[in-house]
């Protein structure tokens, strides 16, 4: 029997989630301190399915280095230029000799979910989704797949394709645009059944606010650790990890469920809320207050501010009585007019002097600003606000 | 130089010697061999790559061992050169790193006594001087032949029907790796990665007897214990993952390389020692020296101490007048002649210290205190992030003279060298590609910097390429500016950027094309130039590290684009372990 391979495709950008894909693909965004691809990895490990090929293309570099290091041995392939799904997978076709999974390497998904696709042969893995005319939009009749509609303005029901499929090798005959979902549609035209598979649990994140949705749900299932050096006078409930070389000064007060990477520096007198991720290397100043973040790598939050659904991408060096003030106004992103709540999301390498607000606003990468501004909206990558 | 590799074990000894000699391959790669102990001593050797013939090698058999591979010092790289060499008899097998300096008159005598040599190479007196004091008992032959011997050596030799292995060193490295019922032998200790990481470093004079469930070390004739070290690389860390090459790889590292040796900090020892030094030498070869240039003009204006630089290969002959801590600066800690001089300042004695990135090399021992710095190992030929990992250890010392001054600069450096990783570099890549020669220039430690860039671009582009003061381009090399000569400069904020900008203009005034590396958002700088680079506006140590990470790339794109071998570029090797 040959054994059931599986490719993930992890190199598209993300570009709706930009700023935060400035140096590195949607797939390395980290939730709960970890990149969305390594929950796909698991859940194809969990089901004994060992043999996996990683399509990388956009910020490769990262990626490589990242999926190097991992205890699975993962075989890696190169998309030259990110002309779609399908291109990837020609990519990969070199290293598939019988039927695989194919999976997006930047959705979370569920091994329960991998379980039951992997048992068909040509079969798509559905799920129900609130805003489907995000996705592609899949009409279903008596388990098989009729129709595929891409990011409809109305949608004609509520499931979407996960963009998780189960193939065999006649596929690569049939990639003969760039996207899998007309592959599919040819398919289905020449009369071959697609089964539609529904999902067990499977999540996206389309804009970076949803990160912060994906972010909470990771950490549900994180491990209690404790590593580094926590005061004796920290107060800490709910399942915290705290990793190798961090320092949680004293009367801390750590509400999990919250993850703390490596070489950080917390406190004294910090408090961290539930649903908070912080990267390595991330310096909290004292009294300073965060809450269902998502905090990379490489930052500096000074003291006495205050972040609250708030994603801060890596480098930026924020003073003291930095704000991130949720609320709801109208955003543009990629064209879409978008209202969501949520307080703030900055880019890489993002300053801010003393007392800045940030008030549900999308902060491009290396933005500047000045003293006691309360910034608003969409600010472009390299602005100066004065 | 040459790379040596042996296993006793009782697994198939040939794909684990294969496998050893490609990770040692960045020592020289002319040619390679084999020999197994089968049903007789079963040789295999071959000019040219691994990769390319290593298929002919499968057919030896044996679980015991031993490999070469080869850069030629005495015989041209073919197949009767390459190691393993054989006695008269063809039962006895040897592999050397080293040279044997009175070969010559060895191979005199030995012909003499009716001895055939078939191949050039300095090593074949080794065998036959075993052959003739062989008995049956192969360590008793070896401790005979051993103060026959002038020069440097590391040895290991087999003969039929024995597993065993002994193995003698002198002046080159030899590290042993200690397994379950297997023991591994090799030059350095990225080919044992895979297997163990406990790890034995082998002194000078040692010699050590294997077999499968035991080794003895003797020195002197005494049975000696060494200790095992345990190894914190991970064979991740040698391995080229999905990466083009291992210099792509390593470059990427470097964020990571960086900020390790930052943190792994400066011990006691060695900061009583750095604060103590009114005036520091450091001896280097070839890009450690680069880093070593950076680092004076860095000291001298930060922290106002004197210091000399010099050259290994010459201070051995022309050595200065010594006063003060003497910093040898080596990646391998196997460098011939840096080694040389740092025995030299002992001999004068000078405090001494090392910085390396080689747990347990040469220089460790040598040296009074070591810096390591943590870059991991290092496979491309062209050193990346070990030279920014030595400007860590460097730096550190700056920022220890200057009470911490840098300390943020330095901790936050990664992030820095991390962003210019993103830079784009196509046009700089298209215009350099179709040159003949390019000037690398800049001023104080950007001086250094251009030298680097200009090296990296020869060694793996094999491009012309020269790094000069930007002050001095006028005084000669200005007769060879031509439209078609690009010059690449560094032109950051501070006291020389006035200067900088006009000697540009002057390089424009003759029609060479220029690639200026700036800081982002110099619209004034990018408006004259051809090509503008930012990089980012950070503290003058970071743009150091930054504008060399800039050049590493240029460098390599640019041997990509003409198609070169870049891991491992003609004529070289990674470490020079011979003078």
């Amino acid at each position: 029997m040959i054994r059931l391979q599986a490719v993930i495709l992890a190199a598209g950008e993300g570009s709706r989630l930009r700023p935060l894909t400035r140096s590195k693909p949607k797939a390395m965004l980290p939730v709960a301190n970890r990149p969305i691809i390594e929950y796909v990895i698991d859940a194809l490990l969990e089901n004994a399915i060992r043999d996996i090929v990683v399509v990388v293309g956009y910020r490769k570099e990262d990626a490589i280095r990242h999926l190097n290091r991992l205890d699975a041995p993962i075989q890696i392939v190169v998309q030259e230029r990110q002309l779609g799904t399908a291109d990837a997978l020609r990519a990969a076709e070199p290293e598939i000799t019988g039927d695989f999974l194919v999976l997006p390497g930047d959705n979370y998904v569920n091994a329960e979910s991998i379980a039951r696709i992997k048992r068909e042969r040509n079969a798509m893995l559905v799920a129900e989704h609130p805003n489907p005319s995000n996705f592609g939009v899949v009409v279903i009749r008596k388990g098989l797949v009729r129709e595929i509609i891409e990011k409809p303005e109305d949608a004609p029901t509520f499931t979407v394709a996960t963009g998780v499929y189960s193939f065999t090798r006649d596929v690569f005959s049939c990639l003969q645009t760039n996207e899998i979902p007309d592959t599919l549609s040819a398919m289905i035209a020449s009369g071959q059944r697609i089964h539609a598979i529904p999902a067990d649990d499977w999540q996206d994140a389309i804009y970076p606010w949803d990160l912060l949705k994906l972010n909470s749900r990771m950490l549900r299932s994180i491990t209690p650790e404790i590593a580094g050096m926590v005061d004796a006078s920290v107060i800490r409930r709910g399942n915290v990890r705290i990793g190798a070389g961090t320092t949680i000064g004293p009367n801390t007060v750590i509400y999990g469920p919250v993850t703390i990477g490596s070489n950080c520096n917390i406190g004294p007198n910090c408090v961290i809320m539930p649903d908070t991720s912080i990267g390595d290397r991330v310096v909290l100043e004292p009294f300073t207050y965060v809450s269902d973040s998502l905090i990379m790598n490489d930052v500096t939050v000074g003291s006495h501010s205050r972040i609250v659904a708030a994603v801060f991408g890596q480098g930026c060096i924020l003073a003291d009585h930095t704000t991130t003030y949720p609320s709801a106004s109208f955003i543009e992103v990629c064209g879409r007019i978008q209202r969501e709540e949520f307080g703030a999301i900055l880019g890489e390498g993002v300053r801010a002097a003393p007392f800045t607000t940030f008030k549900n606003c999308i902060i491009g990468n290396g933005v500047t600003v000045e003293g006691g501004k309360t910034v608003v909206g969409l600010i472009e990558d390299g602005t100066r606000v004065m | 130089m040459c790379g040596i590799v042996g296993y006793i074990g009782r697994r198939d000894a040939t794909p684990i010697l294969i496998q050893g000699l490609k990770r040692l391959e960045y020592r020289g790669y002319d040619s390679f061999g084999l020999a197994t102990v089968g049903s007789a001593v079963e040789v295999y050797k071959k000019a040219g790559r691994i990769s390319d013939s290593e298929a002919g090698a499968s057919g030896l058999a044996g679980s015991t061992g031993i490999g070469h591979t080869r850069w030629a010092t005495h015989g041209e790289p073919n197949d009767v050169n390459a190691h393993p060499h054989i006695d008269c008899t063809g039962r006895i097998a040897v592999v050397h790193n080293g040279i044997i300096e009175n070969y010559s008159d060895l191979k005199r005598q030995l012909t003499e006594r009716g001895h055939t040599f078939l191949s050039e190479t300095d090593t074949e007196v080794i065998a036959h001087l075993i052959e003739e004091h062989y008995d049956g008992d192969l360590l008793a032959a070896v401790n005979a032949i051993l103060p026959l011997l002038e020069g440097s050596y590391a040895i290991l030799a087999i003969t039929e029907n024995t597993q065993r292995i002994v193995a003698a060193r002198d002046a080159s490295p030899l590290v042993l790796g200690v397994g379950d019922a297997e023991v591994f032998a090799a030059s350095d200790m990225t080919p044992l990665l895979e297997y163990t990481e406990r790890v034995i470093f082998l002194e000078d004079g040692d010699v050590a007897d294997i077999t499968p469930d035991r080794y003895t070390i003797y020195h002197d004739g005494r049975v000696v214990e060494r200790p095992i070290e345990l190894i914190n690389w991970c064979v991740e860390d040698a391995r080229k993952g999905g990466f083009a090459h291992y210099m792509l790889k390593e470059i990427y590292e470097q964020p990571q390389s960086f900020y390790e040796t930052i943190r792994a900090g400066i011990d006691d020892h060695v900061r009583q020692m750095i604060m103590e030094a009114d005036e520091i030498t450091l001896v280097a070869c070839g890009t450690s020296y680069h880093t070593t240039l950076a680092f004076k003009y860095l000291a001298e204006s930060f922290c106002n101490l004197p210091v000399r630089v010099e050259v290994g290969s010459e201070f051995k002959y022309f050595t200065p007048p010594l006063r003060g801590l003497v910093i040898a600066v080596s990646q391998s800690g196997e460098t011939a002649d840096t080694i040389a001089a740092l025995k030299m300042a002992k001999a004068r004695n000078c405090p001494t210290l090392a910085i390396t990135n080689m747990q347990g090399s040469t220089v460790t021992r040598v040296a009074d205190e070591t810096i390591l710095m943590r870059a991991g190992p290092e496979i491309g030929v062209a050193a990346t992030k070990s030279y920014t990992a030595q400007l860590a250890a460097l730096m550190q010392i700056i920022n220890l003279r200057c009470d911490g001054a840098f300390d943020d600069a330095l901790s936050h450096a990664h992030i820095a060298i991390g962003d210019v990783l993103l830079q784009e570099l196509h046009e700089a890549v298209d215009l350099c590609a179709k040159a003949e020669h390019v000037f690398f220039v800049g001023r104080g430690p950007f001086y250094p910097v251009s030298m680097e860039g200009a090296l990296k671009m020869k060694e793996i582009s094999y491009i012309h390429a020269e790094g000069y003061a930007a002050g001095e381009l006028k005084h000669g090399p200005f007769a060879l500016l031509t439209p078609e000569t690009p010059v690449v400069a560094v032109c950051t904020p501070g006291p020389t950027y006035g200067v900088m900008a006009s000697n540009i203009k002057e390089m424009k005034a003759r029609k060479a094309p220029v690639i200026a590396l700036g800081v982002a958002g110099d619209t004034e700088l990018a408006g004259f130039v051809d090509i503008f680079i930012p990089i980012p506006n950070t503290h003058l140590l970071v743009q150091v590290l930054t504008a060399s990470v800039v050049l590493q790339l240029l460098a390599y794109h640019t041997a990509c684009a003409l198609q070169r071998d870049v891991d491992k570029p003609r004529n070289l090797a990674k470490s020079v372990t011979v003078e």
